[in-house]
Order: C-alpha cells, then structure tokens, then sequence
C-alpha cells in the first residue's frame, strides 16, 4: 500500500517536472515570469519548510540569507570578476558557513524565544547591510542606495534556475519524509526533551537542516538579485519576504513537500489576478484569504489534496 | 558487575536541595526499587542520571566510565533509558514511528532494521495491533507500554521506569508485572520508581528509599518496609 502511493506520488512529481520543463516552449513571456516569481517563492517557502515544518522550529529570520545570497552573488561576481553561476554556488556555501555559525548558539532556543531571537538578529543583519560600506570602508551594499548589477540575459534562464532550486527544496522535503534524518526532525518538531532522551542529537539535527535551507534560501536570493539587477539592503533584508515565505508554508500546509509550492502558487496568483482587477483594494482581498484557509483548513491547501485522495490509511 | 553508580549525587534547586549526597549501584541483572513520598527527589534523580539535569555536585558512572556531564542523547545511546512519569510521545507519528525513533538514534539502526525491531518490541509489550495509529490516539495504559517499548528499542542495558504502573487498573498492574518480569529476562537492569507497595515487593531484589533527597534506607523490600525511619517518613511519629 505506501509502496504503491509513493510511486505513484513519485511518477506523479517526474510528470509535472517534465511538464514544467516543456512549458516555455507553450507560453508566453508573461506567463514564464509568472512562473519563474512562483518558483522563487516556493523556494523560499519550501526552505523555511524544512526547518519549521520538520523540526517546528519557527525562524523569523530566513531573510537573513536571502540577503547574503543578493550581495554575496554581486560582490563575487563583481569585485572578483567571478561568473554568475559559481558566484551564485559560493554566495550559497558563504550563507550554510555563517548559518552554522549563528545556527550553533540560537538553535538551543525554544519556542517563541527562537522566533524572537531571530527577528531581532535579521533587524540586525539589516541594520548591519544598510552601514557596511561606511562602517567597513568596504564598498559592498551601497548603503541605503543599493548597488546595479550587470544587466542580465532575458527571463528564460532565470526561469530553469528557480525551477532547479525549487526542485532541489522539494527533492529535500520529499526524501526527509522518508529517511531517517527526517525521522529525527519529525521527532524533534513533534516532541523534543522525548527525542533527545531517545538518542537524537537534537542541536546537529537542527543545525544541519538549518544550513541546508540557509543555502538554498541565498541561491534564491542571488538568482534574484542578478534577475532584477538592482538589489537594496533593506529590500533584500527586509521581514516583508520573511512574512510571505511564513504565510505561504502555512497556506500550502506546514510539514507537506509540495505545500509551499501549493501556497506560493496560489497567493501568487491570487495577487497577480486581484492585483490586476482592484488596484487600491487586493490586499483586502489577499488579506481575508489569509484568515479563511487556516480557519477552514488547518492543514493547508496540501490537507484538502490528501483529503481528497486519503493518502494514509487509518492502520498499516 | 557493577552497572550504574551514583557517587555523592547532589542537586540543588536555588536553595531548595532536592538531592543530597545520594549513593547508588545497580548490578548487572538487578531489578532497584526507588520508593519514598511525594517530592522526595525520586525523578529528579533519574533525570540526573540521564543528563537531563546538570548536577551540583557528585558524579554517576557507567561500566565504570563518568558520564555526568554527557548530553541527553549521548548517555542514551550508551545505554541508559528512562521513561517519564507522565507519559511521553511523539503525538503524531503513529505508534510504529515512536518506538522507531529509539531504535533509529538510539540503538543507531538504519531504516529497515529499525522498522523490524519497533514492531518486534511492540509485539513484546502486546501493541501489535496498534502500530499503524497516531500515537496520540492511545490509552494511558497503552501510553506506558509504548513508552517501555521506546526504551527497548533504543538497545539500553540500564533501564530507568520513572512510576510505569501509575493509575493502571489491579489487572493492568498485573500484566504491567508480568512484562517487567519479562524484560528483565532479556537481560536488561532496572531501576523502578513506584509508589504502589505490591509492584515493588513483586519486581524488586533491592529497595532504596529517599525522602527530602536523601537515601534514609537500602535494603530487601521486606526489611525496608519494617524500618522505622520508613515508616515515620511516610506515615509520621505515630506510627513509626
């Protein structure tokens, strides 16, 4: 029986991958950047999935890295003459090395202690971004001017590079559901002084997946940064993207593989349709949205698809 | 041989001294029972030992190698295993998972053999049948045997049962009996707390009791139970 449903879901993700590779030879240029925003997203949303959804443990400063990732992408490729690609690769390892660093001290937090703490250390980052070049003599932010990028190739590339990213996050959802690393977050998210009495290293468990998230939350970034060209720190650090990765984990469903990209697809385009038809009053629209799906569906959107197709059976 | 030693054992709370220079061995094979009133240190002392409190002072030694100061998971993965009073689970995960978890991280298992050993250990505490629900969906007896079934798992020598009878039924109690008495044949070393008299007597070689953390008796349950300094602690001057 769970043989069966994960070949299933396995033939069913390789489909929808082949599809989302075939689409740019279908759609127009507007709907591959529409595609490539929603990709970003879930991939931002799908990596604060990994340590919230898995190890419930709540980060309210993701952003941090989505940071790192825009600047250290710039500053690789322009200050040391570095191609897009492996500065990119680099700005990542930069972002895991500095998470390991931050993660080790602030991942013995619990609870609301942890989100508070970090809120306030990517209030920090920012603060620190916006006077870098003042404070260090250093120019790498442009202060509160922000910096130019080398203008970029088009929109297609960007779209296959959210796309790999996205996957990557995805991929890394898919296989902590069933490995035994997984085993372990799910043990520390569901009940951790239990865990850490039955042998589970909970601190490395949770730096570990930390980093990981931390690295893909700057290849984000970085693609990001190079896409627009143009990148500010209190942008790039700002608690705005923070607050939408939260809300469209919680939307799609906290702890699924394929949640966040259920909720950054839908409030993407829920924004895109609303946005387009009430100028002045979508976010009112965006707003109720918010309070109906939890409120009606605690589980997300992702709980109504396995609802629909009783994806566990009540006894094994 | 002996297992588990407490070595001058003390843990202060602020001023509040909940242990006090508490000695303890276990040998190998032996069943010690823990007994005393209501605060008198009973829990606090198996969380000492399984790291999951820092002691003030004294030290806990295991195959004669010190390990206070270990973290929780690692003083697990050596070998020793508590369960806790209030009956602890992963909620969600079903049945099957949670004593999963132990074999996995604690007896250091992959996958595979996890999975096999969790349903052989649930069979051994008679949940078989419950494998496939979410762990929350069960009874507080079921609750303690599933709890006893993690600790298994996890491949622990030394088993520390933080009042694994509490609030069962007397036929409950007995086949919580009967399955104590076939852990030990497996070979494990436990240290029981319990405040039911009978479950002590039936189970224990050897019984220590504390009161306001400090050990005021060691001995047969039988002897222990006669002694007046037992029996003033927990029934008062009148009695004793």
């Amino acid at each position: 029986m769970a043989r069966r449903v994960e070949l299933s879901w396995g033939l069913f993700a390789l489909l929808v991958l082949a599809i989302l590779l075939a689409l740019p030879l279908g759609a127009g240029p507007y709907a591959i950047r529409l595609a490539a925003v929603i990709f970003m997203w879930a991939a931002l949303a799908g990596s604060w999935n990994l340590l919230a959804g898995y190890a419930g443990a709540v980060d309210l400063g993701p952003v941090v890295y989505h940071g790192i990732g825009a600047f250290g992408t710039a500053a690789l490729m322009m200050r040391a003459g570095l191609p897009f690609l492996v500065s990119v690769a680099l700005a990542g390892g930069v972002a895991a090395a500095i998470a390991f660093v931050i993660g080790t001290p602030t991942l013995r937090l619990r609870g609301a202690y942890f989100a508070i703490g970090t809120l306030a250390l990517a209030e920090s980052a920012k603060q620190l971004a916006l006077a870098w070049d003042r404070l260090t003599g250093i120019p790498l932010t442009g202060g509160s001017a922000g910096i130019s990028l080398p203008l970029s190739a088009g929109y297609l590339p960007f779209y296959y590079l959210m796309l790999t990213v996205m996957a990557c996050v995805t991929l890394t959802a898919l296989w902590l559901e069933r490995s035994k690393f997984g085993y372990g977050l799910r043990a520390i998210g569901e009940n951790d002084r239990l865990a850490e009495a039955s042998g589970v290293d909970i601190h490395a468990l949770k730096r570990r997946v930390y980093m990981a998230s931390a690295l893909f939350i700057a290849w984000t970034g970085g693609i990001e940064g190079y896409w627009l060209s143009y990148i500010n720190a209190a942008e790039a650090f700002g608690t705005a993207i923070t607050f939408q990765m939260v809300v469209m984990a919680l939307l799609g469903g906290l702890g699924t593989p394929f949640g966040p990209l259920l909720g950054a697809a839908f409030l993407t385009l829920a924004s895109e349709f609303l946005g387009t038809r009430f100028v002045y009053h979508y976010l009112i629209g965006i707003g109720l949205i918010i309070v109906i799906i939890p409120l009606f569906m605690p589980a997300g959107l992702a709980g109504l698809v396995r609802l629909v197709r009783r994806e566990r059976p009540l006894t094994a | 041989m002996t297992l588990l030693e407490c070595r001058g054992v003390t843990k202060a709370f602020g001023s509040l001294v909940a242990l006090k220079e508490v000695d303890l061995a276990l040998e190998e094979g032996e069943t010690l029972g823990i007994i005393g009133p209501n605060g008198a240190g009973k829990s606090t002392l198996f969380n000492a030992i399984a790291g999951l409190l820092p002691l003030t002072a004294g030290d806990v030694h295991y195959r004669g190698r010190r390990i206070s100061g270990l973290p929780t998971h690692a003083v697990c993965r050596l070998g020793i295993a508590k369960t806790f009073q209030i009956p602890q689970l992963f909620p969600r995960l079903t049945v099957l998972e949670n004593v999963m978890i132990g074999a996995l991280y604690g007896g250091g298992e992959g996958l595979g053999k996890a999975r096999g050993a969790a349903a052989d250990w649930l069979g051994f505490v008679g949940l078989a049948d419950r494998g496939g629900l979410p762990a929350a969906t069960l009874t507080v007896s079921e609750r303690r045997r599933l709890d006893l079934a993690r600790v298994l798992a996890t491949g622990a020598t030394v088993l520390l049962l933080d009042e694994n009878m509490a609030g069962l039924t007397q036929k409950e109690m007995e086949a919580a009996l009967t399955l104590l008495r076939a852990v030990r044949e497996r070979g494990k070393s436990l240290v029981v707390i319990e405040h039911v008299m009978r479950a002590i007597v039936g189970i224990a070689d050897r019984v220590l009791v504390l009161n306001y953390g400090e050990k005021i008796a060691e001995g047969h349950p039988h002897e222990v139970m006669q002694d007046p300094t037992v029996i003033k602690a927990y029934l008062g001057e009148a009695y004793a």
